[in-house]
């Protein structure tokens, strides 16, 4: 068995993806972590040793492990790579055919365009503000006293979306209030929300010029309300554009991470796997 | 009697003054806006209500007291009480509200016996927590107080529970905090007076003397004006709201009338206004729809760190230097917080650092608007953290030279007082 760990330090989940790199590079267990205001390299370090464990493997078993995200932080690790190549080749395993990706994170939104396969040809993400981000949908959860599940199929309910603009994540709690006061139906704010938020993806996706078929990832990708708005607003903007969730979509990240490790792993040794 | 009504409906807390026809303050009300302003603005009216039927009621002890008394004492400690039973009475509902919606959420029938132990456990050791000088009218509100203690209580169990727990207090908080508990004044106070120290005994005779005549007397504002962020979603006529920049310009007039230039640094809006000598406004700017530069960047912050936001100032104090922060953002900055966090840095160094990242962006604004002049009045509810006033200080001093800089432990309700100014200038023209 050729093991490769792929750890990817998000702002909320630290995720996992052990693979058995081969000639078809198999995925075989995959961990999302939830951080909890923990120090996210005693959480990888606690979730690594009950995976080995578990696998009856040792440390040294693992070919190479590979960090991505914010995952400076990891201690025992041999390399590190950009969170753009890795959601690229995380979504790329799964479907070969795809020309760009869009990783929806937790702070930031990404627009990756590919090259050659998975290697990243361009990529745009979104600024200085959380306006718009996987917080910012958790927020509004939180505010609507909704889980983040849940969320995705009351916005496919809505009939009549609520109008909102840019908002601040933070003072979006406000926001949120008025508009329950108004009267105004939790569908139909959530489907509010969602369209604001795919609005500024759509706006990404435009300014790149990605090409069709496009791969959601991050955790925001498992939203079905918010998948639904990106359609909507890919039509809108005269866009011909296929978007679907990567599969493990909020792994992504690490699983490109140990399949890079992989490849890297292989070409240092000068032999194809 | 005559009195005259001022709320704030701010964006995190509503503010009420009372003012008798002299425009002497009698009574001060503060909570936490909640998601139905009509709620939010009647509480605050209440609070503000009690505490003036306790400013009467001292003043009518204090001229029969016939030998000296800490009178500030005793009516701190029975405040602390009165408030206390408030809090029991909105923590036993919000205590059946968690307890239901466990019963009723079929959907993890499987897991409800263990929720329910958690649960129980939990509101168990937060039930009388707070018996103590905790709980008062100007600091500290329910939400924030059961919240805290709540979340950091739960942190204990598997993520499981956690989670869940978590869902079942977000689906009750707002239904329970939304709720208009009546309360009478004087079976209050009585139940206040039994949870009294033995030792202060000697005073009751004298309190229960003028307790029923205090509690009898008419408080209907004859005149009242709202304002603050939610004053267009207040149920009073045109006539009877008026802008925030205007009345928070007033309130700091009347207590400082030399004063030229009001920052005044809210919950979700930051205002430096420019004021004549009749406090009336000049000009002004107020801060974008972005957290960043005002209260509620510290209210996240403190949220992050599962800390009261009271708790951030002292904090801050202690710390030896200021870590730079490079976030603008409120979420990144939080973020930003935990990495240094998780790196080693000490957690003052971090929340100082914090601390100035926020007077940088509300002095952007005040250079906006003019810059500040003499005399310079901070005001708002974060101009009650110590850390903040440092480093509002220290920037006026560099920036604009030696100025006099007033401070005033009412500032968060000059919004409220000005209004109630307003009211009563209105009927004394009328008079």
């Amino acid at each position: 068995m050729n093991y490769t760990l792929g750890i990817d330090v998000g702002s909320s989940f630290v995720k996992f993806a052990l693979v058995d790199y081969g000639e078809q590079p198999e995925i075989v267990e995959v961990i999302n972590e939830k951080i909890r205001k923990r120090n996210p390299a005693h959480v990888a370090e606690r979730v690594v040793a009950e995976l080995l464990e578990r696998r009856r493997l040792s440390f040294d078993d693992l070919l190479y492990v590979a960090s991505t995200g914010e995952g400076e932080l990891i201690t025992r690790k041999r390399g590190h790579f950009y969170s753009m190549t890795t959601h690229a080749r995380g979504a790329w395993h799964y479907h070969p055919e795809i020309r760009s990706v869009a990783d929806l994170g937790a702070l930031f939104n990404r627009v990756i365009s590919l090259e050659h396969g998975a290697r990243v040809h361009n990529y745009m993400m979104t600024g200085q503000c959380a306006s718009g981000s996987g917080q910012f949908l958790e927020n509004i959860s939180r505010y609507l006293g909704l889980t983040l599940d849940e969320i995705g199929p009351l916005s496919l309910e809505s009939r009549n979306p609520a109008v909102t603009s840019g908002i601040c994540a933070v003072l979006a709690e406000t926001d949120v209030i008025n508009m329950v006061s108004q009267g105004i139906p939790t569908p139909d704010i959530i489907k509010g929300i969602h369209l604001s938020i795919a609005r500024r993806i759509v706006r990404l996706m435009r300014k790149l010029k990605i090409e069709s078929p496009v791969a959601l990832t991050g955790g925001m990708a498992q939203d079905v309300g918010l998948v639904a708005a990106m359609r909507e607003e890919i039509g809108e903007s005269g866009m011909d554009l296929e978007i679907f969730p990567s599969p493990n979509c909020e792994a992504a990240g690490a699983i490109g991470a140990a399949l890079w490790g992989g490849y890297r792993h292989f070409k240092l040794l000068g032999v194809a796997a | 009697m005559i009195v005259y009504l001022g709320i704030d409906l701010g964006s995190t807390t509503s503010k009420a003054i009372i003012l008798d026809p002299t425009g002497e303050i009698i009574g001060r009300g503060i909570t936490n806006t909640r998601s139905d302003y009509n709620v939010a603005a009647e509480i605050a009216r209440m609070e503000a209500e009690f505490n003036s039927r306790f400013s009467l009621l001292r003043r009518r002890v204090e001229a029969d007291g016939g030998s000296p008394v800490e009178w500030a004492r005793i009516f701190d400690l029975l405040d602390s009480r009165f408030h206390f039973l408030q809090y029991l009475s909105r923590h036993e509902r919000l205590a059946t509200a968690m307890t239901d919606s466990i019963k009723h959420d079929s959907s993890r029938a499987d897991l409800a016996e263990r929720l329910q132990a958690a649960l129980q456990q939990t509101l168990e050791a937060i039930r009388t927590r707070f018996f103590d000088g905790q709980v008062n009218s100007t600091s500290q509100f329910f939400r924030d107080l059961f919240s805290a203690t709540f979340m950091r209580m739960i942190d204990k169990f598997d993520r499981l529970t956690f989670d869940r727990l978590v869902s079942v207090y977000d689906r009750s908080i707002n239904p329970v905090e939304n709720q208009i508990i009546s309360f009478d004044f004087a079976e209050l106070t009585e139940r206040s007076l039994e949870l009294m120290p033995a030792e202060t005994g000697i005073v009751w005779p004298l309190i229960r003397k003028y307790l029923r005549e205090v509690a009898a007397i008419s408080l209907d504002p004859t005149d009242y004006i709202g304002t603050g962020y939610g004053r267009q979603l207040l149920p009073f006529e045109e006539k009877h709201i008026k802008s925030e920049i205007l009345c928070h310009a007033l309130g700091a007039h009347d207590y400082f009338p030399e004063t030229r230039t009001v920052l005044d640094i809210g919950g979700q809006d930051t205002k430096a206004i420019q004021v004549d000598e009749h406090g009336l406004v000049t000009s002004f700017q107020m801060n974008d729809r972005c957290a960043a530069g005002c209260g509620r960047y510290l209210g996240y912050i403190a949220d992050e760190m599962s800390i009261s936001v009271s708790e951030l100032g002292p904090l801050a104090m202690a710390a030896d230097h200021e870590t730079n922060i490079c976030s603008t953002c409120t979420v990144f900055a939080g973020a930003e917080l935990r990495e240094h966090l998780n790196l080693g840095e000490r957690k003052e160094n971090v929340l100082a650092g914090l601390h100035l990242a926020i007077v940088q962006r509300a002095f952007a604004l005040l250079a906006r608007s003019g810059g500040a002049r003499n005399e310079f009045t901070f005001t708002g509810g974060v101009a009650r953290n110590a850390a903040v006033v440092k480093y509002v200080s220290n920037m006026t001093r560099t920036n604009y030279g030696e100025l006099t800089i007033n401070l005033h432990p009412d500032s968060i309700f000059m919004g409220a007082l000005g209004a109630a100014i307003f009211g009563l200038r209105r009927k004394g023209a009328h008079a």
